[in-house]
């Protein structure tokens, strides 16, 4: 590749170069983690990682609980007045209401991900922003549901 | 929609695969649970701890059962995208990742299919 009159490497040889030599050398210095000490609290990485963990508690928690109740209701009275006696225990309200928080949080995050899909908010000072909001948001939307709920 | 810019693709930069599609799903799926949430919260909150009488009949209506299947359909195949990244972010065993991956589908077709054979099943009062 010949940019001015200088011969430069193109870019995609350079890419695979770079990454083979990566892939081939066993132990490299890594970048801390980007949670701990090590550098200062930042809300996006903090919200980030919450919205990959909310959904995976509703894939393995929350989803797999409203199927049971569908199937217990599909299987008859019985069944159905063992899961909701479950259900009224302390484990049960509180697997309820993590679920609830875990819902409304990624369905907040959800939103900002979109907005930010469409190429909006997307200055520090907004991204900032629109974290708080979604905690403040997916906190009350969870208190006004489980105060209706149970 | 395209977002590879024409030197992009003659270069091989960006997705290689199918990643552009499932990117586009999953925002796809996330809008339409966007919308459905408003309903399943609804029904949420008006059917916790309701007896089963009230709990079927309430999910024997046409309008109910229909919102659920469809319900069930965008969720799980957002599931499935969702635990996919997951997985190929943070499993680098070749062997468990592929392993990990046909679960996830296999789980996530299995949780809509029991879905619509219960909601039938209450449709049809049986």
């Amino acid at each position: 590749m010949v940019i001015g009159n200088r011969a430069v490497a193109a870019p995609t040889s350079d890419l695979r170069d770079s990454r083979s030599l990566l892939m081939s050398s066993a132990k490299r210095p890594m970048s801390p983690y980007m949670l701990g000490p090590y550098y200062k609290f930042q809300i996006t990485s903090v919200l980030s990682i919450l919205n990959r963990l909310t959904g995976v508690f509703i894939s393995l928690v929350t989803a797999p609980l409203l199927l049971c109740w569908l199937i217990t209701l599909a299987a008859g009275d019985a069944a159905f007045a063992i899961l909701n006696t479950w259900l009224g225990s302390g484990l049960g309200k509180l697997v309820i209401a993590a679920s609830v928080f875990s819902y409304s949080f990624h369905l907040f995050c959800g939103i900002r991900h979109l907005i930010w899909d469409a190429g909006w908010m997307m200055e520090m000072q907004q991204v900032n922003l629109s974290g708080w909001l979604a905690v403040v948001s997916s906190v009350v939307l969870s208190l006004i549901i489980l105060g209706a709920a149970l | 929609m395209n977002t590879q810019t024409p030197l992009a693709r003659v270069d091989g930069l960006a997705s290689p695969g199918g990643g552009m599609r499932h990117w586009r799903a999953q925002r796809y799926t996330a809008l339409v649970l966007l919308l459905l949430s408003v309903w399943i919260l609804w029904l949420g909150v008006s059917l916790t701890g309701a007896d089963y009488v009230t709990a079927r009949a309430a999910m024997s209506t046409p309008f109910n059962a229909a919102m659920t299947i469809f319900l069930a359909a965008t969720m799980f195949y957002h599931t499935q995208l969702g635990l996919q990244v997951v997985i190929e972010d943070y499993v680098h065993i070749a062997v468990m990742e592929s392993v990990l991956l046909l679960m996830v589908r296999l789980g996530c077709i299995g949780a809509f299919l029991i879905t619509a054979i219960a909601v039938l099943k209450l449709l049809s009062g049986a």
